[in-house]
């Protein structure tokens, strides 16, 4: 297999490697550039240096964007995490143990579909979705669903809840992926030590901490990282669910928000590739920190 | 979901082992399922509700678990709809070109990066891995100058080179986890009875990596199908997919709920369809990848 390999290699990887020069390489260099201009999208080309930075520096929108993803950073990888690891926990091991078997809850099948359903929908119809349900007036779902004597509740509209909606249906939605991944990753611990440990007299609670998490942690590494980027983003849902995107009154404006509204609306092209640029060296040292900061010692199964 | 499925037995009290698990901890495992099951698919159930009732029932002021005069007129009223069936076509043309060409440079490259060591072998790897960490929306403004320069904005050409390279990285990377699963045994051997390299790839390798092929492009088909961002900006209405109408029809329809959700629903189907095939898919993948000898 060593004669004559480099026309193969040459050929097969021309194609990718010259879409990802195009389509990432060459398109972030120019995010760099043009972060860099007071270029409004079309027309002239005018460099001002690191001016758009200090404009960012003292932009109110963008800290309370930044407060957002903050929030979603925090909040959407362990509360999804948690109860995640709970379900996959539940469907695999926590029925019980009988005739020298672990199992999941009755069920666990039928679960594991229901969990997984969210994932398929398009996350444009999630958002169409949770307008329903975050419906301010008596129509919405859950205001309907309270007594009539209630006044509706704003939801969206409320600058105080707005956040805490986008992070519920972030969590919806992700949630049965990470049941997948977390119950795929638990299929491969031997049952054995679970048994030994059930024969030890280890409660449900007692495996769950002392076994199931230690020896998924790599995966359970993984789910952060994926959900950290997700946080990042939440473009999708905040743009199509919040009132005046992003409102009411910034309450729920985030970091990709920013990015596409100064592009795309307010015509500040310069200005929103340097949010570009912000949100690059985030998300990089998000992922570079989380990596660094959990790693431990792998757990010898 | 390669759970290791355990077998059905009898529920046999043998009074082997039930150390440390109580009735009652069973009991409340269960519930804590189906409350929560109930609470991640009460919304889906809220759409398919909505979907069947008469305009009437949908806006009334204390709303029903249940149509009572259940009618597919909000079904009829999405297809009829401008725009509807134009923009379905568009997604489908763009996804099935997407999908194809990702599998094509797909398979190609993961062979590259699973059969032959080369020097940069490792900074490909590298690269297909933090593409997907980096926020695609950064990439927005240079990628519609990029295209516009190319007259490729308003395309369905563009929007597809677009998704593909999107969808490329998972292609890439889990192909690559498929044919590094053939042994290389296999490769050798055919090469001593006379074959060139290159039918070794055609014959021995792409056939086996089928399973691979299949499960990568159902994963393609989703991501590309439930993409709006990208097309929404590139696009004009006319040359946008179902995503986008659903969203463009949010806003410009009001409170036509019914319709919406009902188109909702189309849109959703051919994805839900293609999550069941790739159930079957990956178990008869998983028993096929076993190369026998």
């Amino acid at each position: 297999m060593r004669h004559g390999k480099y026309p193969f290699i040459i050929g097969f990887l021309v194609v990718p490697v010259a879409l990802y020069a195009t389509f990432v390489v060459a398109a972030y260099l120019q995010t760099f550039q043009l972060s860099l201009t007071s270029w409004s999208g079309l027309g002239k080309i005018d460099y001002i240096g690191f001016d758009n930075f200090v404009k960012l520096w003292h932009d109110d929108v963008f800290w309370k964007s930044i407060k957002h993803n903050l929030f979603l950073l925090i909040l959407l990888p362990i509360i999804t995490i948690v109860i995640a690891l709970v379900f996959a926990f539940l469907l695999n091991v926590g029925g019980g143990h009988k005739g020298g078997q672990t199992r999941g809850v009755w069920g666990s099948k039928v679960y594991r579909i229901i969990f997984f359903f969210p994932q398929l929908l398009a996350l444009a119809i999630v958002a169409v979705i949770f307008g329903r349900v975050f419906g301010p007036d008596k129509s919405g779902m859950l205001n309907g669903l309270f007594p009539a004597s209630w006044k509706p509740w704003l939801f969206l509209a409320d600058e105080r809840y707005a956040m805490a909606c986008i992070l519920i249906v972030l969590i919806w939605q992700a949630v049965g992926f990470y049941v997948v991944l977390f119950s795929a990753g638990m299929g491969s611990i031997s049952t054995d030590i679970y048994e030994a440990a059930a024969l030890d007299g280890a409660t449900r609670i007692t495996l769950f901490f002392r076994i199931t998490v230690p020896l998924l942690w790599s995966t359970i590494q993984v789910a952060w990282v994926y959900l950290g980027i997700a946080a990042f983003d939440a473009f999708a849902l905040v743009n199509i669910m919040t009132v005046d995107r992003g409102g009411p009154n910034g309450a729920s404006s985030v970091l990709s928000l920013m990015i596409y509204r100064n592009a795309f609306d307010f015509s500040q092209a310069g200005y929103a590739c340097a949010l570009g640029v912000v949100l690059f060296f985030l998300t990089l040292t998000f992922a570079a920190l989380t990596l660094r900061v959990t790693r431990r010692e792998s757990v010898e199964a | 979901m390669v759970v290791a499925a355990s077998p059905r037995r009898k529920r046999v009290d043998d009074g082997v082992v039930t150390v440390g698990r109580s009735k009652a901890g069973t009991v409340v495992a269960n519930a804590i399922g189906v409350i929560f099951s109930v609470l991640m698919l009460f919304p889906v159930y809220w759409v398919l509700n909505t979907a069947f009732k008469p305009a009437d029932e949908v806006l009334a002021l204390t709303p029903t678990f249940w149509p009572e005069h259940p009618t597919f007129a909000n079904f009829t009223s999405a297809f009829k709809a401008p725009l509807f069936l134009q923009d379905m076509l568009n997604g489908l043309i763009v996804t099935v070109l997407a999908v194809a060409g990702a599998l094509v440079v797909g398979f190609l490259a993961a062979l590259a990066i699973a059969r032959f060591s080369f020097y940069g072998r490792k900074a490909i790897i590298l690269v297909v891995l933090a593409v997907q960490l980096v926020p695609f929306l950064a990439l927005l403004i240079p990628l519609f100058l990029m295209l516009q320069t190319a007259s490729l904005t308003n395309s369905l050409i563009g929007v597809s080179i677009t998704y593909l390279v999107l969808i490329l990285p998972y292609t890439v990377w889990t192909l690559r986890g498929f044919i590094s699963g053939i042994p290389r045994e296999l490769d050798e051997a055919a090469l001593i009875d006379g074959c060139t390299r290159a039918q070794v790839f055609w014959r021995i390798i792409l056939p086996l990596t089928g399973p691979g092929l299949v499960a990568t492009s159902v994963y393609g088909f989703i991501q590309a199908w439930n993409e709006f961002i990208i097309i929404n900006t590139l696009n004009s209405p006319a040359k946008q997919n179902l995503m986008a109408w659903l969203l463009q029809n949010q806003t410009t329809r009001g409170t036509a709920w019914g319709p919406l959700m009902a188109g909702a629903i189309i849109t959703s189907i051919p994805v839900v369809v293609f999550f069941l095939l790739i159930q079957r898919n990956i178990a008869t993948g998983l028993t096929a990848g076993a190369v026998k000898g």
